[in-house]
């Protein structure tokens, strides 16, 4: 046990390729795995259902220091619209899975990312407003600008929004939202919880 | 085990910075002692274990007994680190002595880090100045030592002359002794004693007595000196130009006369009388005080006579003898003095006296001690005076137990201090040379005080001489730049029996009339190259200097005699000059090669000269040998047109019975027409390359200059020939050479003698890097030459090594080396050789004035002089015959504690440099013929003096000295 | 003037090859992702990383790698006299370029592209070999900023003085004149990544003195891992067990 979560450093070999595959926080160099960071070493399964070339047990550092995050192609993240246009919706995004992002990171939400259906009849001021709190998952690291982000997903889009008078608006449909107060619809492409 | 060692320094700039280092403490560090059981053994485990003792000695024991523990008596020592360290702090020579002796394995010295110990580490301590904690931390290695061996044998004992250091040693468990109790304690090795050095701190222990007579204790003897004063004072004296700084130079001739160079007076400030030198010896830079106008003096003008003291039971009878006569300014006596003019400004000069002295500048002087009457036994401690050589260093007293071995030796003796109370420094003895008068002795003597070296070559300066026997090879033939004048006629004229031949000539018709000349002069530098050991050793050296009976050499043999030395019948290598002339010896063209020749004939210059002379001999050599002379006769005709002088030396030649070395014969110099014809075309050819080196190398080319001399040097002169009625015009060389060829006196010899008086207002020629003077400057009085270098010589004369370099790279044949481009480097070489120069100069007078006392020694001769200077008591006179000069006392020697008899009285006429008798019976007048009667006499034994007397009134003056 | 003495020792009593007192102390700063403070003998020096993060010149952001940034300075109060550095002096300019050089030929910056790895080093106190000392710091540092490297780079200085190859010359040492080479090197791989000499050396010489200074930087690298596992040790019982 004590072996297994040994802490290693940068360079410390870990296993030969034959044996393990590198996981987080190692790389090969040779038909060595190394180490990458400092962390403790922890060996896990296989991963289950992955093809034959990976059976062998994963190798990993990991490094219990709180590292910021950073959007990566296939997480999803909470973000704040910013800005809309015909074409696009700006967002600041706010948090990678659970944990927040420590710095300032942008996201684009094309209109056709918005929905999986119909996407050439998207209005993003119909589906996004400035305020409103997303969720989206990162398409691609995008431009030097900003990530791609997408709403095409039914667990995806406006997760809170405040309506004109200024009260949460509670969701109705995919499509709308109600303001409680005021009882006035908007139209916002919704995630569904 | 980590220490941090913070002290603060100031830097150059007045800024103080605080110093922060690291200091390690260690664990593996030994002790030295095969004795020891603990420590691990190793290559630096010296300390033997059957010595009775070890000796762990402090700072100040390190500084001044070196000469004491250098003796082989003493063994099995430890340095701790902290002394080695504060040695290499304040005294870098004796650091290296002291390094030498611990490298020595015999001597079983070893050094103990005691720094980097952990156990004997000190720290220091709030409020603790540096000497005590110093001294704190060598007795905690005295101390760590003893637990160290506890049980071993050997005991360790400080040696410290401090008493205080020496209680508290005592106080905490360690033995301590002063040097002095330690050296009685030997008495394995009694002559130990001889070895210490007296210090202010051997605390009435070495009681050694002062001129006063016993030694009393300390309070009751006189202060003699006025107290030095401190460094910051005489800083802040220096700043405020209260004190002027300057190197002391004291008179050859006179050893209470000084002089004093200071740049912020201007002139020089003359330091007359004991007191006023307050214990400041020749060489020390001082700081002087001058003395209000009205008590400024005039140099004496009599000829030294040392004047009886209250010296106790020595009988002193320090008078002149005579020596060799002086060549050129530096050399005669009192230059300084006659610098000044007596005459004018009532003959006062700004005076002052001694106030402190910044650098001491000691060495180790070399002499023989003042006979004395010895102590009851043999072994008893006596307190002889030491007198040595050089006239300029005051009489040292030391102590020795051996008297009656040290008599008649000469001996080397250096100086520890000078109380205010002792009117004498006082020294330790050092070693032995040899018996005084004996010939090897004298001369090694007179070797050291020249600081001449004749240690044998070195392995590694022989490695650097190519194979033997060598030839010149094939590879040399082919070298392109190399000419081959194989074919030429070349014959060389050297002295008698010179072996190192340094050039050679050639004089080839050419069929438009003209004349091919060449000068060939060995080719050294192919094969002393830069930076070889050779290289410098030779640089160091300087020059070969020219003993009577032996020539010390500045390159090994091997080259100087053969291999490079251009002898006949062999290929040689040469750097040839080759001149087109003109049958009016104008030069045409010329050039310079690097090339191979091979000499027809190495003649002597009688032998030359016989054949030139010779109307039957026609053979082509000796038809060249007419045409060089011809031509060099006009050269030398349109050099004295331009204002090249003609001056006369007195130089002597001895004839050496080759079994005993001692001279046979004595006699001037002959100069030939050979000798001349030969000089002229060394001339031209140094002339030659001059220009060109300066060509290509304005800034870095290394020349020779004369400068001209001042109107004040040549005040002696003027005086002299005035007083004849001869009138000298000294306004320019060729004015000076024109009225010199004018004065036509009594006698052929008038004129030789004006020229060599002439020759001592001379000033000394002195080599110079170009890039330091402007171009007017580079100009050669003498030889009335704008431009002047040393080119012929490089067998024997370094200086003509480099230019040899510096042409071989304006012919772009081998490019230049590092340290010829540099200035400073150059600079520091140009001195270098100045001074080699001038030692070998006055080692080669020295010589011969040794050998002028032997030749003497046995026979007393009368011989014809001439007066060269009048003076108050007497006259100086030059006897042509055998090059000689010295004073003849006119009135009788003061006996002691009397003044000067007032019938005895002369007077002294300076205008007509006359002295006439009181009684007007007898008058000499500068430049009248006398006859001298010449003999070495002895005042004391092993003390031989050259006595001049007047041999035509030697039977009416009886009782002289 | 004697550099190292006859009985073997230093001026402040080392061997040889002996390397100074060497302390490290890790995440000395909490802005900052990663920081280091190391001392080498006198010589103190400050490291610390901000990144990996967003480049802040978008034109200057690499699509397939990080971009290393990095800055040396020195403090007014460095040396022994108080001396104002310009930012952008030639010296600092240069070290700058050294050490990012030097470690980014050991991140792994393929990993994190389109970001920027922020990496400063202040020297506090200066006596020889701080080009060695930062490239120290700065390992440690990104070590413990977790950024993924290929091993750790250890530096270490050695010159020759008085006839014997030195290792870890202080600066009285440094200023005698004699060759001074920085080796930077990866130690488990034995690759050089760093490797500057002022003045010349025969080349025999050089080897000797190579071959020390990569001894030096080995022994300091053990003595870095040696920091790293004893601060992730307390880390680890300060935070708890890991979670995932």
């Amino acid at each position: 046990m004590g072996e297994e979560n040994a802490v290693k450093t940068p360079g410390d070999i870990l296993g030969r390729v034959s044996e393990y595959t590198s996981g987080r926080g190692t790389h090969v160099r040779g038909d060595h795995i190394c180490a990458s960071i400092v962390g403790q070493q922890s060996i896990s399964a296989p991963a289950a259902g992955a093809s034959d070339k990976a059976q062998l047990p994963v190798i990993e550092v990991i490094n219990g220091k709180e590292r910021s995050a950073v959007p990566e192609t296939g997480s999803t993240v909470t973000a704040k619209v910013v800005r809309i246009d015909h074409r696009k919706a700006t967002a600041d995004i706010l948090c990678v899975g659970l944990r927040a992002v420590t710095q300032k990171f942008t996201g684009i939400i094309r209109q056709q990312d918005v929905r999986a259906t119909e996407i050439d009849k998207v209005e993003i001021a119909t589906s996004f407003r400035p305020g409103d709190i997303v969720r989206a998952e990162v398409l691609s690291l995008g431009d030097a600008r900003a990530y791609y982000l997408s709403t095409a997903k039914n667990e995806l889009g406006v997760v809170f929004a405040k309506s004109p008078a200024g009260v949460r608006m509670v969701p109705v449909s995919w499509e709308k939202m109600q303001c409680p107060k005021t009882k006035v619809i908007e139209l916002r492409k919704v995630a569904k919880t | 085990m980590y220490q941090q060692k913070q002290f603060f320094k100031k830097t150059r700039g007045g800024k103080i910075l605080k110093v922060h280092r690291e200091h390690y403490l260690r664990d593996d560090i030994v002790c030295g002692s095969l004795a020891c059981t603990t420590c691990a053994h190793g290559d630096s485990t010296v300390l033997s274990s059957e010595a009775a003792q070890y000796l762990l000695i402090d700072t100040n024991v390190a500084l001044h007994q070196m000469d004491l523990l250098e003796n082989a008596a003493i063994a099995d020592v430890i340095v701790p680190e902290v002394v080695l360290s504060e040695v290499q702090a304040r005294n870098k020579a004796i650091h290296g002595r002291l390094r030498l002796l611990v490298a020595d394995k015999s001597r079983r010295f070893f050094v103990f880090s005691n720094e980097h110990h952990k156990d004997t580490f000190v720290k220091t301590e709030k409020g603790e100045i540096v000497n005590d904690r110093n001294d704190r931390a060598i007795r905690r290695a005295t101390t760590w030592y003893q637990s160290h061996l506890a049980g071993k044998t050997p005991d360790v004992l400080l040696l410290t002359n401090d008493a205080d250091n020496a209680r508290r040693a005592r106080d905490e468990g360690a033995a301590a002794q002063t040097v002095y109790a330690y050296v009685q304690s030997r008495t394995d090795k009694p002559e130990l004693l001889d070895f210490v050095a007296r210090t202010g701190d051997t605390g009435g222990e070495a009681a050694g007595p002062s001129a006063e007579g016993d030694a009393g204790p300390q309070a009751k003897r006189r202060m003699l000196y006025a107290e030095h004063k401190g460094m910051a004072e005489l800083t802040a004296g220096l700043q405020k130009g209260l004190f002027h700084q300057g190197k002391l130079r004291v008179n050859r001739f006179n050893c209470f006369e000084a002089y004093v160079g200071s740049q912020s007076v201007g002139k020089e400030i003359l330091i007359q009388g004991r007191e006023d030198l307050n214990r400041a010896v020749d060489g020390d830079v001082v700081a002087v005080e001058l003395l209000p106008p009205e008590q400024w003096k005039g140099p004496e003008g009599g000829i030294f006579r040392e004047h009886d003291e209250e010296e106790e039971g020595v009988a002193e009878n320090a008078e002149e003898g005579a020596g060799l006569a002086p060549e050129i300014a530096e050399d005669a006596p009192g230059a300084a003095l006659e610098n000044l003019d007596i005459g004018k400004e009532g003959g006062r000069v700004p005076t002052g006296r001694v106030v402190g002295i910044i650098k001491r500048n000691w060495r180790n002087y070399a002499g023989s001690l003042e006979p004395m009457k010895g102590p009851g036994g043999s072994g008893a401690m006596a307190h002889p005076l030491f007198v040595s050589v050089d006239r300029r260093v005051p009489k040292i007293r030391i102590q020795t137990r051996q008297l009656a071995n040290l008599a008649d030796k000469r001996i080397i003796v250096a100086i520890d201090k000078w109380d205010r109370t002792s009117r004498y420094p006082e020294g330790h003895y050092i070693k032995t040379l040899g018996d005084i008068g004996d010939r090897a002795t004298e001369s090694e003597l007179l070797l050291m005080e020249n600081d001449i070296n004749t240690r044998p070559f070195s392995q590694a300066v022989l490695n650097c001489l190519p194979p033997l026997p060598w030839s010149v090879s094939d590879a040399d033939v082919a070298k392109p730049w190399r000419a081959d004048l194989r074919n030429l006629r070349v014959c060389s004229v050297d002295p008698i029996g010179c072996r190192d031949i340094d050039d050679a000539l050639h004089c080839t018709a050419l069929p438009n009339g003209n004349f091919e000349i060449g000068v060939h002069i060995a080719d050294v530098t192919n094969f002393v190259h830069p930076e070889t050991p050779l290289d410098l050793e030779a640089a160091d050296r300087g020059t070969s200097v020219y003993l009577v009976e032996r020539r010390i050499d500045m390159l090994p043999k091997p080259l100087t005699e053969d291999i490079c030395s251009l002898r006949a019948d062999v290929d040689r290598l040469a750097f040839s000059v080759i001149w087109e002339m003109t049958p009016s010896a104008d030069i045409v063209k010329s050039h310079y090669t690097k090339s191979i020749i091979r000499s027809s004939a190495a003649l002597s210059y009688p032998e030359a000269q016989a054949r030139m002379d010779d109307p039957h001999m026609s053979d082509p050599l000796t038809e060249d040998l007419r045409n060089l002379n011809r031509l060099a006769k006009i050269m030398r005709q349109r050099r004295t047109e331009r204002g090249a002088l003609t001056l006369a030396s007195p130089e002597v030649k001895f004839e050496i019975d080759t079994e005993t070395h001692n001279p046979l014969d004595v006699g001037m110099y002959q100069i030939r027409e050979a000798n001349q014809m030969i000089e002229e075309y060394m001339l031209l050819a140094n002339v030659s390359v001059a220009e060109k080196i300066l060509k290509h190398f304005p800034s870095c080319s290394l020349l020779r200059r004369h400068p001209v001399p001042t109107p004040q040097m040549f005040e002696p002169l003027l005086r002299t020939a005035a007083a004849v009625g001869i009138e000298l015009d000294v306004g320019s060389s060729k004015a000076l050479a024109d009225s010199l060829d004018r004065a036509q006196g009594s006698d052929p010899y008038f004129n030789k003698l004006i020229r060599i008086l002439a020759t001592r207002c001379m000033t000394q020629a002195v080599y110079f890097c170009s890039g330091e003077l402007s171009p007017p400057e580079y100009h050669h009085y003498g030889l009335a030459s704008p431009l002047y270098t040393h080119f012929t010589s490089p067998i024997r004369r370094y200086a003509d090594v480099v230019v040899h370099r510096l042409l071989a790279a304006a012919l772009n044949l081998t490019p230049l080396p590092e340290r010829t481009r540099d200035k400073k480097s150059m600079h520091d070489l140009s001195d270098g050789l100045n001074y080699r120069h001038r030692n070998a100069q006055m080692a080669g007078r020295a010589s011969v004035e040794l050998h002028t006392l032997i030749f003497f020694k046995d026979r007393a001769v009368d011989a014809e002089a001439r007066i060269v200077k009048v003076r108050s008591n007497g006259f100086i006179v030059f006897v042509p015959k055998y090059g000689i000069e010295g004073p003849v006392y006119l009135t009788k020697k003061p006996d002691k504690g009397a003044g000067p008899d007032p019938n005895d009285d002369f007077v002294v006429d300076e205008e007509h440099q006359t002295i006439t008798s009181k009684d007007k019976r007898q008058t000499y007048k500068v430049l009248d013929t006398v006859t001298v009667h010449i003999e070495v006499q002895e005042p004391q034994p092993h003390r031989p003096k050259l006595i001049l007397t007047l041999a035509s009134d030697s039977k009416e003056q009886d009782g002289f000295a | 003037m004697e550099y190292v003495s006859p009985e073997g020792l230093r001026l402040d009593g080392r061997r040889p090859k002996e390397v100074r007192q060497l302390k490290c102390e890790l995440a000395v700063l909490h802005r900052a992702d990663g920081s280091a403070y190391l001392e080498m003998g006198n010589t103190k020096v400050l490291a610390t990383v901000y990144g990996p993060h967003e480049v802040s010149q978008r034109s200057q952001s690499l699509h397939d790698r990080a971009l290393v940034h990095c800055e040396y300075s020195m403090a007014t109060f460095s040396t022994g006299e108080r001396r104002r550095r310009p930012k952008g002096d030639r010296r600092s300019v240069e070290l700058s370029l050294v050490i990012r050089q030097s470690m980014e030929a050991a991140i792994l910056t393929h990993l994190l592209p389109r970001t920027q790895i922020d990496i400063y080093v202040q020297v506090l106190q200066a006596d020889g070999g701080t080009r060695a000392a930062c490239i120290n710091a700065a390992t440690l540092a990104l070590a413990d900023a977790g950024v993924p490297m290929r091993d750790l780079v250890a530096s270490c200085a050695a010159g020759y003085l008085n006839g014997t190859p030195l290792l870890d010359l202080n600066y009285v040492e440094d200023s005698a004149g004699g060759p001074d080479l920085t080796v930077a090197l990866l130690p488990k791989a034995e690759k050089v990544t760093l490797l500057q000499m002022d003045s010349k050396l025969p080349l025999d010489t050089f080897e000797a003195v190579l071959g020390l200074a990569m001894d030096g930087c080995k022994a300091i690298a053990a003595h870095m891992r040696q920091a790293l596992l004893e601060h992730t040790r307390k880390q680890a019982v300060v935070r708890g067990p890991v979670r995932l």
